[in-house]
């Protein structure tokens, strides 16, 4: 799993959010590391609905502008619990060596 | 609040997206962007237009969890861009000089060969390009497709003389070199190939303008068989590098939205309709892709083992005339996949598609 689509799912973890919410917490999630355009956001957000991981969940009209709440489906849960184990593993791999390589500093 | 043109100034931007997707979600996303916006913008970013056309166009393409469907609409796209670039280069050609008829070149002939007779030896070509020594016509059809394809080439106004002692052909070549340069040609050196033990070709090419003359001398001492011909052609003429550049992106762009409109039509439909359309269209770019790659590695040989002032048109770089008959094979099982992919859904086919697109 790539890292925005990583990022996507966990900002849809726990809460629903609408496109520019989504935006806004990936930029969070990352410290500003990762900023998604619009574009590249819906490409993803159709690919991971099609994947059955992500829905749409309501709608609302803010200031003339139409927002479009996601929300994660309990298989793009299942999906995101099993890759940040994963990653959590790798991380934890990667620690053990760092601390072999630097064992006055671990 | 955001500059009202800034909405429309975006939504002109999702013009690579299918129209039914834009009608439900050009709203939310032209939303997301002005939420995006820093106060003062007036117009899109580059990045932000590239990022909508771009993405617009994967959209085009449907099925948004398949990868494999990227790579056929670029193979698409790269195909159908080739061809569309040779038949624009095709249409250029209309634009060179005409070839000198046979009584105009004899003096041009006459100062490169002095001390030959060329009465009635200098012939001219009746069209820029000849199948057989004839302009291309609707009789030649039969023998385009099946075989013959390869005699579709460059028309030329030329002159051959036979009969030559070995002597007087080193003579004639060398007072020709020499007549070259006088005359302001840009000539390369002879080229010797021995193609087999009692046969040596030299060829020689100069370009004047958009004249370009070819010498081609065949000796074969054994047998006392000398010939010398010297033959004119047209430079390729320079609209065919704009109208080739402009045929590779219409063609390109033309072919992705066509295979986007059929992957979208086909998508989510019953699995034997998805499976048929899947082979006939396989099989039709199988069709496309070998006689390119054929040509294309054919040309680069010829062209690395020949001396060349014209490159051969991109048609022959694709294998056309040449194998036109797959080439037509392979536009007849498109249209037939294209009219299988045209079959009216099912109404519960369409509700299907619809939950898949949310």
């Amino acid at each position: 799993m790539r890292e925005p689509t990583f990022l996507i799912l966990t900002a849809l973890a726990g809460q629903t959010r609408h496109g520019y919410g989504i935006l806004q917490e990936i930029a969070a999630l990352s410290a500003g590391r990762v900023t998604l355009l619009p574009g590249t956001l819906y490409t993803a957000l159709d690919r991971l609905a099609a994947q059955g991981l992500v829905a749409r969940d309501r709608e609302e009209v803010a200031d003339g502008r139409l927002r479009r709440y996601y929300r994660l489906t309990s298989a793009g849960l299942t999906v995101l619990d099993a890759e940040t184990a994963r990653l959590r593993e790798l991380a934890t791999v990667a620690e053990t060596k760092l601390r072999a390589l630097r064992p006055h500093t671990a | 609040m955001s500059d009202p043109r800034l909405a429309a100034r975006y939504r002109r931007f999702l013009i690579g997206y299918p129209r039914d997707y834009r009608r439900e979600m050009a709203d939310e996303i032209v939303a997301v962007f002005l939420d995006a916006a820093p106060p003062g913008r007036a117009r899109p970013t580059a990045r932000e237009a590239a990022n909508l056309l771009l993405h617009g166009l994967r959209c085009r393409l449907g099925r948004p969890a398949g990868r494999m469907v990227v790579v056929w609409a670029a193979l698409t796209a790269i195909l159908c861009g080739l061809f569309t670039a040779a038949a624009a280069t095709r249409l250029a050609w209309e634009t060179a000089r005409p070839l000198p008829t046979a009584a105009q070149a004899t003096p041009l002939f006459a100062d490169l060969l002095p001390g030959h007779d060329l009465t009635g030896k200098v012939e001219g070509s009746p069209a820029m390009f000849v199948v057989y020594g004839a302009p291309l016509g609707t009789e030649h059809i039969r023998d385009l497709l099946f075989g013959d394809g390869g005699e579709y080439g460059f028309g030329s106004t030329g002159v051959a003389l036979q009969g030559l002692s070995e002597a007087d052909t080193a003579r004639t070549l060398a007072t020709a070199q020499a007549r070259l340069d006088a005359g302001g040609w840009q000539a390369t050196s002879p080229r010797v190939t021995r193609s087999d033990a009692d046969t040596t070709e030299t060829t020689l090419a100069a370009r004047r303008g958009d004249d370009v003359l070819t010498f081609d001398l065949l000796s074969q001492p054994r047998y006392r068989n000398m010939y010398f011909s010297v033959s004119l052609n047209r430079a390729t003429p320079w609209a065919a590098y704009p109208a080739g550049v402009a045929g590779l992106l219409v063609g390109a762009l033309a072919g992705w939205l066509a295979f986007g409109w059929a992957s979208r039509r086909t998508e989510g439909r019953a699995p034997a309709l998805r499976a048929l359309t899947t082979t006939l269209y396989g099989v039709a770019t199988a069709l496309w892709t070998i006689p390119s790659g054929l040509g294309v590695v054919g040309m680069a040989e010829h062209h690395l083992t020949e001396q060349h002032f014209v490159w051969h048109p991109l048609w022959e770089w694709l294998g056309q005339p040449a194998l036109s008959l797959l080439f037509v094979a392979g536009v007849a099982l498109t249209l037939l996949a294209a009219a299988v992919a045209a079959l009216p859904r099912r109404p519960e086919a369409l509700t299907a598609d619809d939950e898949l697109a949310v």
